[in-house]
């Protein structure tokens, strides 16, 4: 067989599954991105605020999950928590049962965690980013905090958020791969599957890498985008 | 209930740590008036009026507008802040300030700027809005830059969308600090033009600036603030005729140009 029909669609061709592989890849990112996103939200909140128990807070979980190594994370969340929830789950029943989590849940949460804390640091230089004038003269028309932080905040935080966010979300993309070594069949772990059963290394990495670059090529492009929509009324200098 | 004035303030004392801005001032404007605050830079003029709207908290003393005092408490560490945030909030929606710095919302087009507050804070309705917001746009003369984002304006063109805005609040009393400060000199005439229609109207202003022309022909009274105090207070005609006060009139000889 030569590469076209290993990775094409027909009976003994891979593409169905590789096409698969890559949707899971993008599932399990954007589910990450998400936790990752609400986690940032609340440490950048925490790290801008005026209690020292709360900056202190986020600055721990930064420095911690920007400073240990992603597979590790993943992991202590995977084997760990499994082996917490079972011990949970023995000590309550008595039974001797073994608790297996969720790959795709747990590879997202996280991946998602170690990407709140790069989502705190970019969400909190863009909230500074805001002008100061332009809070003082919401707070002067009597704007209560609520209604400042959807109304001028949130859409500033944001705009200046996205070149920022883009990075954080190819980073994110890269990560998933790591998932695999939970078993979950994302690109990579399919294209190991189908590099060991047929004997092509070269040709499924190749063709994952190329999937791989269409993914982050294509968001590059959205995020370009976006940026543009967002910056109307921003003077570049 | 004869006179109650637009705003009172009541001994009003502020300090940044060892520094003490604000040594005790008292004044009352009534619906009508314009008051023009003099000083030189480090009087304190734009700390008292950033107090009345509360962008400043006062260490001491009362403010009080529309007869409603602004309530205060002990905060945290002893400093006084605001008792109740929702009675602040509604004061200063009827209070516009006009900043130096325009302070225009940047995601924001003109005719956004204009309609936010009373959409978003007012609460009124977005058709009534609209005509209105575009009527006041069309009387600070930018009606054909409605959809333009601020950025895209000249800096007169800002302040005059700056003034649109707090109009379109309705304000029983309009604050200006030093409005035309950062403006290029070619650019002052055309927002002073606008602030005088705006008195001519009856509108309640108080505004602190230097510029002389203003305090003397547009305003009816003029307040001279001297290190944290009021040092001379009176009808222009008053003040700068036979200025009684030695520093006052030092104060005029060297803004004579302006």
């Amino acid at each position: 067989m030569n590469a076209f029909d290993l990775l094409g669609f027909g009976e003994k061709g891979w593409g169905p599954l590789l096409l698969k592989g890559t949707a899971m890849t993008l599932a399990v990112t954007i589910s990450a991105f998400v936790f990752g996103a609400m986690f940032g939200a609340i440490v950048a909140r925490g790290k801008l605020s005026n209690s020292f128990l709360a900056r202190a807070a986020g600055d721990v979980y930064t420095t911690v999950l920007r400073g240990v190594p992603d597979l590790l994370v993943i992991y202590l969340f995977y084997f760990g928590g499994s082996q917490l929830l079972s011990t949970i789950y023995q000590l309550a029943t008595g039974d001797k049962g073994f608790i297996g989590i969720n790959a795709f849940l747990t590879g997202a949460m996280a991946v998602g965690i170690v990407s709140g804390a790069y989502q705190a640091e970019v969400f909190r230089g863009a909230y500074l980013a805001i002008p100061r004038g332009e809070l003082e003269a919401a707070r002067s028309v009597g704007m209560s905090g609520w209604t400042m932080f959807r109304r001028i905040v949130a859409p500033q935080v944001l705009r200046f958020a996205i070149p920022g966010l883009g990075n954080v979300w190819q980073l994110a993309l890269k990560e998933s791969a790591l998932i695999s070594v939970t078993g979950l069949t994302e690109l990579l772990r399919q294209s190991q599957v189908a590099s060991g059963s047929t004997r092509q290394p070269f040709v499924f990495y190749t063709a994952a890498a190329a999937l791989y670059l269409l993914l982050t090529s294509l968001s590059t492009w959205l995020f370009n985008r976006a940026e543009a929509t967002a910056m109307r009324g921003v003077r570049r200098a | 209930m004869a006179d109650i004035p637009a705003v009172s303030i009541r001994d009003l004392r502020k300090s940044f740590g060892a520094l003490e801005v604000l040594k005790g001032v008292s004044f009352d404007a009534h619906d009508g008036d314009v008051i023009s605050i003099l000083g030189a830079s480090g009087s304190g003029k734009s700390t008292l009026l950033r107090c009345i709207n509360m962008l400043e908290t006062p260490t001491s003393g009362e403010i009080v507008v529309a007869g409603e005092t602004i309530l205060m408490k002990p905060g945290k560490r002893g400093q006084p802040e605001p008792a109740d945030r929702k009675q602040v909030d509604r004061i200063r929606s009827g209070l516009a300030m006009v900043f130096q710095s325009f302070n225009l919302w940047s995601h924001m087009t003109v005719l956004e700027n204009v309609m936010e507050a009373p959409v978003h804070v007012q609460n009124r309705p977005r058709g009534e809005v609209k005509d209105e917001a575009m009527a006041i746009l069309a009387k600070v003369g930018i009606a054909d830059r409605a959809g333009y984002y601020p950025s895209h304006l000249s800096g007169g063109q800002q302040q005059r969308a700056a003034i649109a805005r707090a109009l379109a609040m309705k304000p029983k009393v309009m604050l200006f600090d030093e409005p035309t400060s950062a403006l290029d000199p070619e650019l002052v005439g055309e927002v002073l033009r606008v602030m005088r229609a705006i008195a001519e109207e009856g509108r309640t202003m108080l505004v602190v600036t230097h510029e002389m022309g203003f305090a003397r022909d547009v305003s009816s009274r003029v307040l001279f603030l001297h290190q944290g105090q009021i040092e001379a207070d009176g009808p222009p005609a008053e003040l700068f005729g036979a200025a009684r006060s030695e520093r006052f009139r030092q104060f005029i000889s060297r803004h004579a140009d302006g």
